[in-house]
């Protein structure tokens, strides 16, 4: 029995996305998220005049924050987060009022119109409680994504994060996002 | 935390409840996994083989209540790099597609007019039997053309179109990459890998290989590039996510990309920065070539290129200073310009002259693994010759794949004989081959047409009869060899059951086989064909492994140098590394790469160009809904200053015209592309509608393109049409 | 394009919310006002506590019917989230709904509660044990539901501005500006009641009462949107980048011609010229009735604007945007 205390997140090398998509059609198979719907996604930010150009690609989800605003501001309870971090819709709870929504900064919820919930990355908690990774972290063919437990002080996380610098999104809002961008 | 919802499932290990306890917490659990989640009794793990592009990545199959779940990466094919692009997990919905052809049927109404019948496959067979008799009865059996597109079951199309005794087999290669693949084998005798993994300095033209994806170069390439530190140098009109994504991109004039190679190997000959070793070991010619590239300065190469002459110098030192482990990558679709046989030539000399060959980081000659063979009754050679004449003018291509412009050319004008039915499997020539008015004319002229296909393609929809192939993940297929640096032995399973009334190819050929009199050279199941490959596999309990693996690799590490032993003979006329061929020059082609400057578009017209996105290869693509969400609609990529001089918007609707057609689409003002070029994405703008996302939406590449082919290996030239563009 | 996931039915439920709760604050202090000893405004008081209830009670079915699953909202009582706004707020609501109907119903007149109760038959004993006079208890019944109507006026606000992740709400000013804007709302919808109502009509002394208390509200409620919009151009640039919805970007219009110009600074002249020459010149209040006709209605139409305006531009306002394609 391993009660060790766990804390699973991402960190993105978003320098190795090519936008290739795999990460959101797996999620969309793994997660049967309706045409329409995505619960992850890639940014991409163009700049430039031709011919000095720049594409920054940046694959985002769920930040299974540290202090989730849509678990917060939901009134049943329905959004909730485990112990490990990861951030759910329990949905027999949900009652579809979309508060949560509009609480995150993300824009990483959508609602899923057969049932009248509001559905979300789970960081595939199916897959991860039986010890395999995230669809999204499987399927990338430039291993863009780390799935890790940033308690595991002998873990990949930890590793990265010492040793690369990296940011997280829109930190102001204090969510404490837990995706982790390498620079 | 905002919460103090216990997740169930840790809260019974972490406490070791009651049984009692567990129990009736556990019936909340059930309730709550059973909206289709993960675990249910039934499932299943299937290993298989993608089919939705060329590159035959492993995959595993999740099956649960008798349905396709997930498609996961299948670690254990070294070549797919433990990965599944998004085609390959779309692949799924390839299975349930609604646009699905169900059952056979034949068409009612006039060809193109979408009017079918819904027939049993006996009525199917029996009246494709009875045409293609009629046709051979009439005009011979070369009077038949089978073309199809690379598949495991690919082999038995062909083999019915060869015992019919058609020698007009014509296959992909000529509108994708048989310029390249002709012109590494006409240097190295072989066309080999390039070793990404170990890379320090790759130059790419074109190729596009971040959104081009290519297993396992293109997860070797953004390894290297982002983590191992190796320099990407990209020439492309286009900023592609490649160019995004390397170091140095060089918006190269399109078309002289040629000029940029001769302009290297000048500088590195006269600066001495040749593997004199290995030249004078294993090649022939390079004093031919030290002379031939005299005139080709780094500052003459800029006024061809636009690319500044110290930084081809600077290139070509860093190029040769990270030699062997510099490559010129060849890239795929090699389909651009008329000479572009010649600019792979000139890429290959580059290559050997450093000395790149067999090494560690450089050129690899593919290894292979052995396997089986299928003995199956053999039928005469047909007696007639090709209709493309592929003798008389592309003495070097590939015989058995044919050259599908020329070919088509001919049939057209009906010489050297009429061609009267035109067999297709797995391949949409209305889309995949320029001048879609000659296609259909060639259509026209057909007395029969039948296609094989999972989906209702263009070319589908203007055929007599379909014939509704099952999807991958409904069939086995025949074990293929993946040669390679890496090489690795696959094998597609059943997956799944067809949900349709549809079969797999073997049994469609079969069904036409034995109404024409053929059954003798079919008469075998799939499950014999691939027993017969498993037993040379070098493992123990072949088959089990390959049904319970789908995969089985060499271990160990790739070895490299097995080429660079003196006694070594390279497949060349020479047995060396034919930097001057002879060859060549017996068919009355250049022996060494000479340069002419294309033809560049007048004032008021662009250089159409092509090329891919990373979730969109086939023209079938667009039309998964899956894949369909990225992109719903193709449109023209044009400089802001070229739109600003047409009055073009973004969003405008424009009309794109060539001299052999013209389409309406939404224009893109966007700063990616060289003012000289525009661009559009294939796979749109289709006439069959059942291909009901992108019927009639957007626009087809190949109403555009005009008609133009590589001199050497007759590979069609995509780039070599100008369009104007005016606000529609 | 951002999707909005609130739509005009949680503008309408915004706006009879904080209507419900104007409506009972302006009846309730109408009910303390007395003069010489008797009640200055006894219509006003009875007119407002009858139609308080009502708007919110509606407001809230809407709510229900515009959520995913509405046969779940029982839900939101079987939990209560103290973090969650709309947690509170669907208890505040609730109570303060039955403290409406109670009030109304101790100002219903003697002949109105008997008849209603004749519909009930006789043998519903228990519901007719309801049927008391509740009259003698409306002070305390209005003392306790000011701070309910206070609540649910503020709650509408904080349902918005409790959201962290969109610059236009977030900011200590919104529940304020959505309270007055209530507040003003519940006088003007009294105002328009009474005048309408022909059978008795409203008299001199009533119209400028109720104009009075929305000058007042209206006063304090652009005492609110000045600082809003000032505060948010010395904000962050988020903040600056949200509000420019309103300063340029697509709501603008909208904002400053229908919400600003007719819905708030129109009547509100109205309503000063109306009252200033009694109030500074000492001449009679004449009390137009087109005129209050006019004001009150363009002040309903003022807060309904508001609501939509913040629901809708809220939600288009983020930290983040979202490139779905290429």
């Amino acid at each position: 029995m391993d009660i060790r205390k766990r804390r699973y997140a991402l960190v993105i090398d978003s320098r190795k996305c090519i936008n290739c998509k795999a990460c959101v059609v797996a999620c969309k198979a793994e997660n049967g998220v309706p045409t329409g719907n995505f619960r992850n996604w890639i940014n991409a930010d163009r700049q430039g005049e031709y011919p000095k150009l720049r594409i920054d690609f940046t694959p985002e989800q769920c930040h299974h924050c540290e202090h989730p605003s849509c678990v917060r501001v939901c009134p049943t309870g329905a959004s909730w987060q485990r112990k490990d971090g990861i951030v759910l819709v329990y949905e027999d709870d949900c009652i579809g009022c979309r508060y949560c929504m509009l609480a995150c900064p993300y824009d990483a919820r959508y609602f899923h119109e057969e049932s009248g919930t509001v559905h979300k990355c789970t960081l595939c908690n199916h897959r991860v409680d039986k010890g395999e990774v995230p669809a999204c972290v499987e399927t990338c063919p430039s291993k863009v994504r780390v799935f890790g437990d940033l308690e595991d002080p002998a873990g990949r996380l930890h590793e990265l994060l010492a040793t690369r610098r990296h940011i997280v999104k829109e930190p102001q809002t204090g969510n404490g996002p837990q995706l982790y961008y390498l620079l | 935390m905002g919460t103090t919802r216990m997740d169930r499932r840790l809260f019974l290990k972490a406490t070791g409840a009651t049984a009692g306890a567990a129990a009736s917490i556990q019936v909340g659990c059930l309730s709550y996994f059973k909206k289709g989640r993960s675990a249910t009794a039934d499932r299943r793990e299937v290993p298989t083989t993608c089919e939705l592009c060329p590159n035959k990545c492993s995959a595993i199959a999740v099956v649960e209540g008798g349905l396709v779940k997930k498609l996961n990466p299948n670690p254990e094919n070294p070549k797919s790099r433990d990965m599944l692009c998004a085609r390959g997990n779309a692949a799924i919905k390839q299975v349930y597609d609604p646009d699905r052809i169900k059952q056979p049927m034949i068409r009612v109404g006039a060809r193109g007019e979408g009017k079918w019948k819904p027939v049993s496959w006996d009525e199917a067979f029996d009246f494709a039997a009875k045409k293609l008799a009629e046709v051979k009865e009439k005009h011979g059996p070369q009077a038949s053309l089978w073309s199809s597109t690379e598949g495991f079951q690919e082999v038995f199309f062909k083999n019915l179109g060869l015992a019919f005794g058609s020698p007009n087999i014509v296959r992909h290669p000529t509108l994708c990459l048989a310029s390249v693949n002709l012109a590494y084998s006409m240097t190295f005798g072989t066309v080999p890998s390039f070793d990404l993994l170990n890379s320090r300095y790759v130059i790419m033209s074109g190729a596009n290989r971040f959104e081009s994806i290519i297993t396992p170069d293109t997860m070797d390439l953004i390894g290297g590039v982002m983590e191992r530190k190796a320099k990407l140098i990209y020439l492309d009109p286009r900023f592609t996510v490649t160019a995004a994504k390397a170091d140095e991109w060089y918006p190269i004039k399109p078309g002289t990309d040629l000029a940029f190679i001769l302009a290297m190997i000048h500088v590195i000959i006269k600066e001495n920065r040749h593997s004199k070793d290995f030249i004078a070991a294993y090649t022939t010619g390079f004093d031919l070539l030290a002379e031939h590239v005299k005139s080709y300065t780094p500052e003459w190469a800029e006024k061809e290129t636009e690319i500044p002459a110290k930084d081809i110098i600077r290139i070509a030192r860093e190029f040769s200073d990270a030699a062997p482990r510099s490559l010129y990558y060849a890239g795929r679709r090699s389909s651009w310009y008329q000479n572009d046989f010649q600019m792979r030539r000139a890429q290959a000399i580059l290559n050997a002259i450093v000395g790149n060959w067999d090494q560690v980081g450089g050129m690899v000659p593919n290894a292979k693994l052995p396997k089986g063979e299928f003995l199956f009754m053999p039928w005469d050679e047909p007696k007639a010759p090709r209709v493309d004449e592929i003798d008389k003018h592309f003495p070097l291509a590939a015989k058995g794949d044919g050259v599908y412009l020329k070919l088509r050319e001919n049939v057209l004008s009906g010489k050297p004989y009429p061609v009267k039915a035109w067999m297709v499997y797995k391949q949409d020539p209305m889309n995949a081959m320029p001048d879609q008015a000659k296609t259909l004319k060639m259509i026209e002229g057909m007395d029969f047409i039948g296609v094989i296909d999972v989906a209702m393609s263009d070319m589908a929809w203007y055929a007599d009869v379909v014939f509704p192939e099952s999807a991958y993940l409904e069939r086995t297929d025949p074990v293929e060899v993946m040669a390679g640096i890496w090489p690795a032995v696959v094998y597609r399973q059943q997956v799944v059951k067809p949900i349709h009334d549809t079969k797999p190819n073997l049994e469609i050929v079969q069904g036409l086989a034995k109404r024409l009199g053929l059954s003798d050279y079919f008469d075998y199941t799939i499950e014999q064909w691939v027993d017969a490959e498993f037993k040379e596999l070098p493992i123990p309990m072949a088959a089990e492994h390959m049904k319970k693996h789908g995969v089985w690799a060499a271990s160990g590490q790739p070895s490299y140098g097995k080429t660079l032993t003196p006694d070594h003979r390279f497949v060349t006329k020479t047995g060396k590394i034919e930097i001057f061929s002879e060859r060549l020059k017996e068919a009355g082609h250049d022996p060494l790469p000479v340069y002419a400057s294309p033809e560049q578009p007048p004032a008021d017209r662009f250089r159409l160009i092509l090329g891919r996105v990373g979730y969109f290869t086939h023209a079938n693509h667009s039309n998964n809904v899956w894949l369909h969400e990225f992109m719903k609609e193709n449109d023209l990529w044009i400089n802001p200053k070229s739109a600003a001089k047409l009055g073009i918007l973004n969003g405008a609707i424009v009309d794109v015209t060539s001299s052999v057609g013209s389409v309406k689409l939404k224009a893109r003002v966007t700063e990616e592309i060289r003012p000289d070029c525009v661009f559009m994405l294939h796979g749109f703008g289709k006439k069959s509608k059942m291909q009901s996302l992108v019927y009639n939406v957007g626009a087809s590449d190949a109403v555009i393109l005009e008609t133009a082919w590589d001199k050497v290996s007759g590979n069609a030239a995509f780039h070599e049409t100008f369009v104007k563009v005016t606000n529609a | 394009m951002h999707e909005f996931n609130w739509g005009l039915l949680i503008v309408v439920y915004l706006f009879l919310g904080g209507l419900s709760a104007g409506l009972f604050f302006a009846a309730g202090l109408a009910n303390y006002l007395e003069v010489d000893g008797q009640p200055a405004y006894p219509r006003i008081a009875r007119m407002g506590a009858l139609l308080a209830p009502w708007p919110v009670a509606l407001g809230s079915a809407l709510l229900i019917l515009d959520l995913g699953n509405w046969y779940r909202f029982y839900k939101l009582f079987t939990h209560f989230r103290w973090e969650s706004p709309m947690s509170i707020g669907s208890w505040l609501l609730t109570l303060f709904t039955l403290i409406a109907f109670a009030y109304a119903f101790a100002w219903l007149p003697e002949e109105w509660r008997m008849k209603l109760f004749s519909k009930v038959p006789a043998t519903w004993k228990q519901v007719h044990r309801l049927n008391v006079d509740l009259s003698a208890h409306r002070k305390t019944l209005a003392m306790i539901g000011f701070p309910f109507s206070i609540g649910v006026g503020i709650y509408t606000g904080v349902l918005l501005g409790a959201v962290s992740a969109r610059p236009f709400w977030n900011t200590n000013l919104v529940a304020q500006m959505f309270l007055f804007s209530a507040l003003s709302s519940g006088a003007a919808a009294l105002l328009l009641a009474m005048v309408l109502d022909k059978r008795n009509p409203i008299e001199t002394h009533e119209t400028k009462f109720l104009i009075t208390l929305d000058i007042v509200f209206i006063s304090l409620e652009l005492f609110i949107i000045l600082p809003y919009l000032i505060h948010g151009q010395l904000s962050v640039l988020a903040v600056k980048q949200a509000l420019w919805l309103i300063l340029g970007g697509p709501y603008t219009v909208l904002f400053w011609v229908f919400f600003m110009g007719l819905g708030l600074l129109v009547p509100l002249a109205i309503e000063v010229y109306e009252l200033a020459p009694s109030l500074l010149k000492g001449r009679t209040f004449h009390g137009s009735r087109n005129l209050a006709l006019a004001a009150s209605s363009l002040v309903l139409v003022g807060g309904f604007l508001l609501r939509y305006i913040f629901v809708y531009a809220g939600q288009l306002s983020s930290f983040h945007k979202m490139g779905m394609l290429h």
